[in-house]
């Protein structure tokens, strides 16, 4: 079993590489995404809220879908990821109410995870698991040193991503 | 236009006596609901970051319910009321004589009674800041939903994400008349421009 285990909070990344847990609790509309290039064990984990963006002055960019992966990416290949051999897996992007009358808000989820595989698709990474959408929160945990990812839900079998 | 983390004090003290007349009116509306008397200690009000006001309600992976309102109106936002299972318990005790073990034993009619105490909270709040400012602000039909709070939290923060990084939290403890005392968290999320608006009718807004 790995030892430490870093953790994540909203429009936050972290990486860590050869051992170590990554985990980031309670995904609703939030997508967090793993990005994991096997050869060299190194693996980000960056937890998103929305989907793209907009802001002019863009402090902070792991807020958001597009930004979020491009600067994970980016911080990946300064520690010596290799581009072509980084995968993904991704989860969350829920309907966390799920009852008429609240406009917008239910489809922030699924613009999330929208946005996510566009992104990646932008910049060839190949998704090889995901766990998205539905009604249900996830917590997200990604071991490093074998690039298994495990999802937590409430009500829900743990599954293996 | 300012946003949440650039209120001055004065501004922040405005946003304070809201949140209090709001948890008056709640702690009266509870009252006569369960036919109990219900005190309320000093409302906290905060102003904070998401990861932070998730650690202050007590950490993302709890179980907690959760009632979901919109604003509208002469105000535009979001409030959510946040039912922990020591409220829950409560409420269902005085309301329905039930017993309340875990989430997963909820029925219809629990939901429903959960529901209508999270409506007439965010009612409380939002009629406290009409009063204050004349102004119209209606809250929408409640959604409810059961999981971990720190996904049902990220729905208003993701609903203004793209214009703050804070969200306003209030928090007190109703103390029931069998000195049983319960927490009780909302967040309220006017929107930037409705902040501003707000502030800026009641006098303080310094710009």
């Amino acid at each position: 079993m790995t030892s430490n285990k870093l953790t994540i909070g909203i429009a936050d990344m972290k990486m860590a590489q050869r051992e170590g847990e990554l985990i980031t609790y309670a995904l609703g509309s939030c997508v967090g995404v793993c990005l994991y290039d096997p050869v060299i064990k190194l693996g980000a984990l960056v937890h998103v809220m929305l989907p793209i963006n907009m802001e002019t002055g863009r402090t902070s960019p792991l807020k958001y879908a597009d930004t979020g992966i491009r600067e994970t990416l980016r911080r990946m290949e300064l520690q010596g990821a290799k581009r072509s051999r980084i995968v993904a897996k991704m989860a969350g992007g829920a309907r966390m109410f799920d009852t008429p009358g609240c406009g917008s808000l239910g489809n922030i989820g699924q613009r999330n995870i929208e946005s996510a595989h566009m992104t990646l698709k932008r910049e060839n990474i190949r998704l090889v698991k995901e766990d998205v959408g539905g009604t249900v929160a996830r917590t997200m945990l990604f071991d490093v040193a074998t690039g298994v990812g495990r999802i937590r839900s409430y009500n829900r079998p743990e599954q293996i991503l | 236009m300012k946003n949440y983390n650039e209120l001055n004090s004065m501004e922040l003290d405005t946003l304070r006596e809201i949140g209090s007349m709001g948890t008056g009116n709640a702690a009266t509306a509870l009252s006569g609901m369960i036919g109990r008397r219900v005190r309320i200690e000093m409302p906290e009000v905060r102003i904070m970051g998401y990861n932070e006001a998730i650690d202050w309600i007590g950490g993302p992976e709890i179980i907690t319910a959760g009632v979901l309102a919109r604003m509208e109106g002469e105000i535009n936002g979001i409030i959510l009321c946040i039912e922990q299972a020591a409220f829950v318990e409560q409420v269902l005790t005085c309301v329905l004589g039930r017993s309340f073990q875990s989430f997963d034993d909820l029925e219809e009619m629990d939901i429903s009674a959960l529901r209508e105490v999270g409506n007439i909270m965010i009612s409380a709040y939002t009629n406290a800041m009409s009063g204050l400012t004349n102004m119209k602000i209606r809250p929408s039909v409640p959604a409810f939903a059961v999981d971990m709070q720190g996904a049902i939290m990220a729905v208003p923060m993701a609903e203004f994400g793209g214009q703050s990084d804070c969200i306003m939290a209030i928090g007190t403890n109703f103390i029931f008349d069998d000195d049983r005392t319960v927490p009780c968290r909302l967040l309220m999320s006017p929107d930037v421009r409705s902040l501003n608006f707000l502030l800026r009718k009641l006098g303080v807004l310094d710009d």
